[in-house]
């Protein structure tokens, strides 16, 4: 079983369309590559909205967080809005200590990452 | 207390060996008293027993300084310096004074081989600030060693009430022999685990452990963060496998990781990176997590010792 599963879905809001990316197991230096390609993937679409959901993960290292922050970029540089939603503590407590959560939206949990 | 002129220019590095509670609290209240009256920012870290002395010794200007527990934010030294450029960042290009005893006689050895570390690594970090510094030694509490070392680690004195220049400052560049001997041996207990790719598993193996040595389950997700990042670097900057060392005793849990990797930058980890940098938050996150991080580097490869504590501190005296 892959330390680090994705499954993205374009998903159908009453307002607009937004990019659903879900992550679930571990994520450090050892994926960060595929993560790297899988985002990259997506924010080339140039989606208006982009929302990663962290209720799967289980630990982000810092070589995961760059991934993010890298699409965040490209995303600011394109018009469209990245948000993290969901984080459990230990994720949440890594976006906290870098910083990361004032750069990057972070949501309690996918409707409200929406609603924002 | 000598003159201190609001001069710009190099970082003044004042290590002040006091001998009673009076010359203590007098002496660094006149520092902090002479920057308040000069409308100067001025920020103390002190044990938390020392802060009531010198805010009574300072009155009404105890208001307009910044202070803060020392046991806290210098717990592991390895954090203070990124507090201390934070607070100069924050009144930028002002003059600034700042009061720091991160040295107490009941502090470990390791932990006072850290905290002069620290203090040897403040006259890198500052060396282009236009800032300060004093920092309280009590001499007779503290042994001999440590009190020859802060001569090392400083390029003034403060003692008896006279200042002058320290003639075994050792440079910006300088750290005293402690900082650089071997880490004591490890129990024989311990537990020792090589990897290569296995991240899941150093993390799985770091879990167990902190759970068994009775490490809270937030501070044991901190430990787990800890070794996985320093672990990371084996992956990134080696071609050879790592070693992963877990023990632990009544008082605290420590991880150790050696590799063939090479740090050069002393100050690896000290710097607050900007949220948007796409590097330089590893070591980074070692040192807001952990208690306290002993690094020895050389050509020969790099060690990372990480401890956490499990029941609460031992008591300031």
């Amino acid at each position: 079983m892959d330390l680090l599963t994705t499954s993205v879905a374009t998903v159908e809001s009453d307002s607009e369309p937004y990019t659903l990316v879900e992550l679930t197991g571990e994520a450090d230096v050892t994926n960060s590559d595929a993560l790297r390609e899988v985002l990259d993937t997506e924010v080339a679409k140039q989606p208006r909205t982009m929302i990663i959901d962290l209720s799967g993960l289980r630990f982000m290292d810092s070589s995961a967080l760059h991934v993010i922050l890298r699409a965040n970029r490209v995303m600011d540089r394109q018009g469209g809005v990245l948000a993290l939603a969901s984080p459990r503590e230990p994720v949440a407590k890594m976006l906290r200590l870098t910083a990361a959560d004032q750069l990057i939206p972070v949501y309690p949990s996918v409707s409200e990452a929406t609603a924002g | 207390m000598a003159e201190s002129p609001a001069t710009s220019g190099p970082v003044r590095h004042v290590g002040f060996f006091y001998r009673t509670a009076k010359e203590y609290a007098t002496t660094v209240a006149a520092f902090l008293g002479d920057g308040v009256a000069a409308g100067e920012p001025a920020f103390a870290a002190l044990p938390a027993g020392q802060l009531g002395r010198v805010a009574d010794a300072l009155g009404a200007d105890a208001r307009r300084v910044e202070f803060a527990d020392m046991t806290e934010l210098g717990r592991n030294p390895g954090r203070i310096i990124p507090r201390v450029q934070a607070f100069i960042d924050l009144h930028g290009g002002q003059h600034v004074r700042y009061v720091g005893e991160p040295i107490w006689a009941s502090r470990s050895r390791a932990e006072l081989q850290e905290a002069t570390r620290h203090e040897a690594l403040v006259n890198l970090a500052f060396a282009g600030a236009d800032a300060e510094i004093l920092c309280p030694y009590d001499s007779t509490r503290l042994g001999q060693a440590v009190i020859a070392e802060a001569r090392q680690t400083h390029p003034l004195l403060l003692s008896g009430g006279d200042e002058g220049t320290s003639p075994e400052y050792s440079g910006p560049f300088g750290l005293p022999s402690s900082c650089t001997a071997p880490l004591p041996a490890w129990p024989d207990t311990a537990m020792i685990h090589t990897y290569r790719s296995d991240l899941s598993q150093v993390r799985a193996l770091v879990l167990k452990s902190a759970r068994e040595a009775g490490l809270p389950d937030e501070r044991a997700g901190d430990l787990v963060l800890a070794v996985s990042e320093v672990a990371a670097n084996t992956l990134r900057h080696t071609p050879s496998p790592g070693t992963l060392v877990i023990w632990h005793d009544s008082h605290e849990i420590v991880c150790e990781i050696h590799d063939d990797g090479v740090i050069t930058d002393p100050l690896a980890g000290r710097r607050r990176p900007a949220p948007a940098a796409l590097g330089g938050h590893g070591l980074w996150l070692v040192h807001q997590v952990c208690d306290l991080v002993e690094l020895r580097s050389d050509n020969t490869g790099t060690t990372v010792r990480m401890h956490m504590a499990i029941r609460s501190r031992r008591p300031l005296s």
